[in-house]
């Protein structure tokens, strides 16, 4: 058959005359013989012609009218093979990408524990001071006095209580959103709905000593792990410059994004019922507690409440659980501090004047407290 | 300045067509997202691969088509170079800074950046160098000469210029970026050549303007839009009695002006694309054949326009189409005058990098 023959050399155009000799491509051009191997060409179908390659590397070209090709190589496995191929690639890029995600989902989880324990705590201090300093400019802290300094002090009986290398500084931040959140090194933040939605101090006190436990069992650091390696996984698989995996290690340091794994928040509220006991405080405010969140929250997005609410079975069985765990004890506060704390950010530094404060009668008698996520008044 | 002819009396006219078969892209396009998906878009360097072979093969110089000769795995490979000594020390380098505390974590983010807005030229400069080196025609490759760290220094000297004139180099820019590309060319040992004059008869700024003010005034309509639409969540947060949530109808309101945003600017700079396209085409030449584009402004528009609707309404999908419809109707519009004798071109030593464009890919920047 008729083909145009490009030599590799020049860009000029010869007109050859090829012939398929089993396993052998051959041609002539100006007196000298070509020999191709039928296994190492590889082709491509051009419009209605077929470009023919040596393989591998070789620049020279024949290309030959499509049917006339097909005609001659007729029996011989080319299209299977280049299916073959890619069938192979896809298996393959398969596989890698399945990989990626058993590390993400389950490779860093199962070494976040570890890594977390060995982060030496002093990094774990700056890295909370730098989250701090990033927070501090959408959640600014209350400033009611009174109520920060009662707050402050439970969080430093619970850091005595505690097995940790960490300060407890327990802080009210105004943000429209009921949520508490444990920071890298320590730093324990509660919203001022939260505050709100609390209705005793035990309830209160619940929520801050289950905080305080993501601090001592280093929960905080080993989501900060778990988030590198989504980082690391997302670069793998987008490329480094998007972005996307230093916006992944970035997001982590937001609150909203510093998840813990169910088995963390359950070793959270085990562990928090056991430093409030440790401290002869009750701790039965946890249920209830967590009861309301889950029957109130649905149109909340703070992380903590979703984190109930997503696995809503999950978050009553907690309920449960932690009821059975739960002893009486001594309020976290006294009723003038538990005063102080309800008008914590109230922007005034008084208590409310609220008659027989204290117990269960509060819930009722704080105006808005059954109002939660209404943060900018 | 006037561009010698070398006419050896054999030479021919050229005549560049494009026969892309569109419809053929669709399926390439669901085929390529497919497997995108389920590979979390891995298969995407061998995707794009067979995208630019199709193209090529169905762009034709006086009846011979080109050839793209690259590999998916040359582009995966170069992917893996780029997230080893860019992604994974920039990753850290952000984790780092977590821990080194707000000062430190600062400086070293701004360090950071201007890094990638030096690496986005060299990126580009690579990227087409790599395309170059795998485009061949009649068994003869391109290539591109240079050097990307020149390219770099002047895309990132010249990104600095137009930040502090607000815009207004970056049209001058652009035109000698793409100068030191189409300039730097070679197909075998015939030379393109870039003549900044010829290039500079296209004038730039009218489109660049209409393009610029169209920006300002787009931003003041949008804010005040955007003003509009939340000035509900506003009232409430005053009066106190609603949480200031934000609901589903205003988060698909203000979703909605952004894209009419992003549509609005990509037309208002539409006009600007196509007249820039034409200066560099004028610019440009190849041995004895000169070039220039026939585009005007109000096809450009409807280009862009109707590429950002099949993306949108793709959700990305027809990339591959899109591609393939964008390139046709340009290179079309392609004329030329003058003459080479293509027969006389030689193969040129250069085999071109090993590798492909991680760079370019990692920032996203690759043409095609
Ligand atoms: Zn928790």
């Amino acid at each position: 058959m008729k083909a145009r023959f490009h030599d590799g050399l020049t860009a000029a155009v010869h007109t050859v005359e090829v012939t398929v000799d089993g396993e052998t491509l051959a041609f002539e051009v100006q007196g000298q013989a070509h020999r191709w191997s039928l296994g190492a060409v590889e082709t491509e179908r051009v419009g209605e012609a077929v470009r023919v390659a040596p393989g591998a590397r070789g620049a020279a070209r024949l290309v030959i009218d499509a049917t006339e090709w097909a005609a001659a190589t007729l029996g011989s496995d080319l299209e299977r093979r280049s299916m073959r191929r890619e069938m192979k690639l896809v298996i393959g890029l398969t596989a890698f990408a399945a990989a990626i995600a058993l590390f993400v989902f389950v490779g860093m989880p199962l070494a976040s524990g570890p890594l977390a324990r060995h982060t030496p705590p002093d990094y774990e201090r700056r890295m909370g001071e730098s989250f701090e300093a990033q927070l501090g400019v959408a959640l600014k802290p209350c400033k009611g006095a009174l109520g920060q300094a009662a707050l402050s002090r439970l969080g430093q009986r619970m850091e005595s209580a505690a097995d940790s290398p960490f300060r407890f500084r327990v802080q009210a931040v105004e943000a429209p959103m009921v949520n508490a959140f444990a920071l890298p090194g320590g730093a324990i933040m509660v919203t001022d709905d939260l505050i709100k939605m609390a209705h005793t101090p035990d309830e209160l006190a619940a929520v801050i000593a289950h905080e305080a436990a993501h601090v001592e069992r280093r929960h905080v650091m080993q989501a900060v792990w778990r988030s590198l390696g989504l980082g690391l996984a997302l670069d793998a698989v987008v490329g480094g410059g998007s972005g996307a995996g230093q916006q992944a290690v970035i997001l982590a340091g937001s609150f909203t994004d510093l998840r813990f794994s169910r088995d963390a928040e359950s070793e959270a509220d085990a562990r928090g019922q056991a430093l409030l006991q440790a401290l002869g405080l009750s701790s039965q405010g946890m249920a209830p507690f967590f009861e309301r969140l889950a029957a109130k929250g649905q149109s909340q997005t703070a992380a903590e409440v979703q984190e109930l609410l997503s696995s809503h079975p999950d978050s009553l069985r907690r309920a449960r659980e932690s009821r059975v765990r739960a002893r009486p004890g001594a309020p976290a506060f006294t009723p003038a501090e538990w005063a102080a704390i309800k008008a914590v950010c109230s922007g005034q530094d008084r208590p409310l004047r609220l008659p027989r404060l204290g117990g269960k009668r509060t819930a009722t008698l704080v105006n808005g407290s059954l109002q939660p996520a209404s943060g900018l008044e | 300045m006037v561009v010698a002819v070398p006419l050896s009396g054999e030479g021919s006219s050229l005549r560049i067509e494009q026969r892309a078969h569109l419809p053929s892209f669709l399926g390439l396009s669901l085929k390529n997202g497919l497997l995108n998906l389920i590979t979390l878009t891995l298969y995407r360097f061998w995707g794009k691969t067979e995208v630019r072979r199709r193209i090529w093969a169905s762009t034709y110089v006086n009846d011979d088509p080109l050839e793209y000769t690259g590999r998916g795995v040359e582009l995966f490979v170069g992917f893996l170079i780029a997230l080893a000594i860019l992604g994974l020390p920039f990753l850290l380098a952000t984790f780092g800074a977590q821990l080194l505390g707000p000062a430190i974590a600062g400086l070293i983010v701004v360090v950071m950046y201007i890094g990638l807005m030096f690496l986005v030229g060299f990126g580009m400069f690579t990227a087409f160098r790599y395309m170059a080196s795998r485009t061949a025609l009649r068994g003869v490759r391109f290539h591109l000469k240079g050097r990307a760290m020149d390219y770099a220094l002047s895309y990132f000297g010249y990104g600095w210029l137009s930040a502090i004139t607000l815009g207004w180099f970056w049209p001058a820019a652009q035109r000698r970026l793409a100068g030191q590309l189409w300039g730097g060319l070679r197909f075998g040992d015939g030379r393109f050549r870039f003549d900044l004059e010829a290039a500079r008869k296209v004038g730039v700024y009218g489109p660049y303007a209409l393009g610029w003010v169209g920006l300002i005034v787009l931003y003041i309509v949008f804010a005040g839009a955007l003003f509009g639409v939340m000035s509900p969540m506003f009232a409430a947060a005053e009066g106190g009695d609603t949480p200031p949530v934000p609901g589903l109808g205003m988060m698909v309101a203000i979703y909605l002006l952004s894209t009419a945003m992003v549509v609005a600017i990509v037309a208002a700079f539409a006009p600007y694309h196509a007249a820039s396209l034409r200066s560099v085409a004028a610019g440009t030449s190849f041995e004895g054949v000169r070039f220039s584009l026939d585009l005007k402004a109000g096809t450009m528009v409807c280009l862009m326009l109707s590429n950002i609707f099949l993306i949108l309404v793709s959700l990305g999908f027809l990339m591959p189409f899109v591609q393939a419809r964008t390139l046709k109707l340009v290179i079309n519009r392609l004329q030329t005058s003058g003459a080479v004798d293509l027969d006389a071109i030689r193969q040129s030593a250069q085999a071109g990098p090993r590798t492909g464009e991680g760079l370019a890919d990692a920032f996203g920047i690759s043409p095609i």
